[in-house]
């Protein structure tokens, strides 16, 4: 292994120590064991809470889109695995202003059960809360089984949007309706180039050989569509458009945002070269490309790679991805 | 009857069995998942053990007490489906400071009722609630405690042998579905640790 750390057991609590000294104005930890990220300043009574949690590595994701126009609180697990139900109901708790509290997260077994867990817990204190999955990764599974797939980058869209009608002053159920549609309107596929490590793993997750590619793996290592020989930028890019394409086809006049993300180690030079086949792809489709987001939104640490994700609009949602939004990670307007 | 000292000296040998058990089950769940199990069970049993003795005479109050303390030591979802089954229980013992060991077998059944809705998963998946499901049934009309405990030890253990050649089904084990054939579930193994140290027959 080798990474910059002190106690690999600490890594998540010095990594999120660091987080607020670094951006007070944004952030402060909640909870008992400060495993809750909320926003700096108490949001107005009467809003919607949304929260979101998940484990540690993928920074921004899921604690830096804590902010205005975003989320109300993250929970946060160990590097790659759940935040416990107590965590979540903490998150929840500082999240609630009394108008009911939106838990949106990704498609993984132990958040689901935790996050479960935590509304049973919450329930006692009369915290009314909805829920809305993302599963936007098209290569976990297929279409007829899609409310198996995983979550991955579409949950930054869903953030966006679901907190942008949040902080227009919309009821949990309007919140909870605009959340899922985006959730509905998004597709998402990563290609893997090199393995990461856990911190208290102390070894790669997974092994590639330094000449080959991964089509289709998760954000945690979970396997792939396909593992070959690395293959040039636009071969990639076209095969990942393919995939997207046939699972959710646009058609002429669609409006839709589109994410190029590195998987952490990729860097942005990589990434355009890449936008050059993902515009050309919607344009051919005849769509038209709304706030393109082109950088690191979604990450597994070290891991070199990218993922794309379409988020489908209309006008309700377009409205929404563009009114503004501050944290330290993402600023729109 | 099953009351307070008869718990107390249960988490005792649990706690202790699954300090034991670390290794052979972090390392059981690193051939199918993420490797973890034993570190989520003992450090469970850990927080169990500190609450011990403030757990108070209602069962139930003290299941209940045992499940959030579990709960708040680890994420993992095999802890949370622990806690999942104790709350059951612990709703139904509630306002009772002891239970009849003839009670077990529909305990266990509403522990794996809870389980199954919890972790939205079916019997026969070759998972932990297969395991439940055999030791109710085993259990299912004994009352006597060292038959009970026979019994439930032996639901446990063939439940393990009837799935182990099947591919696992849930969760990340399922990737390794074919790899998976041969092998015990890690769920299946620890429950069975479980109930062998509860029944007091390691």
């Amino acid at each position: 292994m080798k990474k910059i750390l002190n106690d690999p057991s600490n890594y998540v609590d010095e990594t999120l120590a660091g987080l607020v000294a670094a951006h007070p104005e944004y952030y402060r930890l909640h909870g008992e064991d400060g495993r809750v990220v909320a926003r700096a300043k108490e949001t107005r009574e009467g809003k919607v809470g949304i929260v979101t949690g998940g484990g540690s590595g993928h920074l921004p994701v899921f604690t830096g889109y804590v902010g205005t126009g975003l989320l109300d609180a993250c929970a946060i697990g160990d590097v790659f695995a759940s935040p416990s139900a107590e965590q979540m109901a903490d998150a929840i708790r500082v999240a609630d202003r009394g108008a009911g509290v939106l838990r949106l997260y990704g498609n993984y077994g132990g958040d689901v059960m935790n996050f479960d867990m935590a509304g049973d817990l919450v329930e006692f204190e009369d915290i009314k809360c909805t829920t809305v999955l993302l599963a936007d990764d098209v290569a976990s599974a297929k279409p007829e089984e899609k409310e198996k797939r995983r979550g991955v980058a579409g949950m930054v869209y869903a953030f966006k949007i679901a907190g942008a009608a949040a902080e227009a002053g919309q009821d949990l159920e309007n919140v909870t309706r605009i959340a899922q549609k985006t959730a509905d309107n998004c597709r998402s596929i990563g290609a893997a180039l090199s393995s990461c490590t856990v911190p208290q793993a102390g070894k790669a997750t997974f092994h590639i050989e330094e000449d080959e590619m991964e089509m289709g793996m998760g954000i945690h290592g979970e396997p792939g569509v396909w593992r070959d020989k690395l293959r040039p930028a636009d071969d990639i890019a076209s095969e990942m458009m393919d995939r997207l394409l046939d699972d959710m086809p646009l058609s002429s006049g669609d409006r839709v945002s589109v994410m190029v993300n590195s998987l952490g180690a990729t860097p942005p030079e990589e990434l355009y070269i890449l936008y050059r086949v993902v515009k050309k792809r919607l344009e051919d489709a005849g769509a038209t490309i709304v706030m393109p987001l082109v950088g690191r939104y979604a990450t597994s640490m070290e891991m070199a790679g990218v993922s794309f994700t379409l988020c489908k609009l209309d006008g309700e949602l377009e409205g929404l991805l563009k009114a503004p939004c501050d944290c330290a990670f993402w600023r729109v307007g | 009857m099953i009351g307070k000292a008869e718990l107390l000296a249960g988490i005792d040998r649990l706690a202790a069995a699954m300090e034991r058990d670390f290794e052979e089950l972090n390392q059981a769940d690193g051939a199918l998942g993420d490797g973890d199990l034993g570190v989520t069970m003992t450090r469970g049993m850990r927080a169990i053990k500190e609450k011990a003795a403030d757990l108070p005479d209602d069962l139930g109050m003290a299941l209940l007490a045992c499940a959030q303390a579990f709960t708040k030591s680890s994420g993992s979802s095999y802890g949370t489906l622990m806690a999942t089954g104790l709350m059951a229980i612990a709703k139904d013992v509630k306002g009772k400071d002891s239970v009849d060991p003839g009670e077990t077998s529909r305990l266990a059944a509403l522990a794996r009722d809870a389980m199954m809705a919890r972790g939205k998963a079916e019997l026969g998946g070759k998972t932990v609630l297969d395991s439940l499901d055999a030791v109710a049934k085993a259990t299912e009309g004994q009352s006597d405690p060292d038959r009970l405990a026979d019994a439930a030890v032996q639901g446990a253990e063939r439940a393990m042998d009837d799935f182990r050649d099947k591919p696992a089904t849930v969760g990340r084990a399922r990737i390794f579905a074919e790899k998976s054939k041969g092998m015990d579930d890690p769920g299946m193994l620890a429950m069975t640790r479980i109930v062998k140290a509860l029944a007091g027959r390691n």
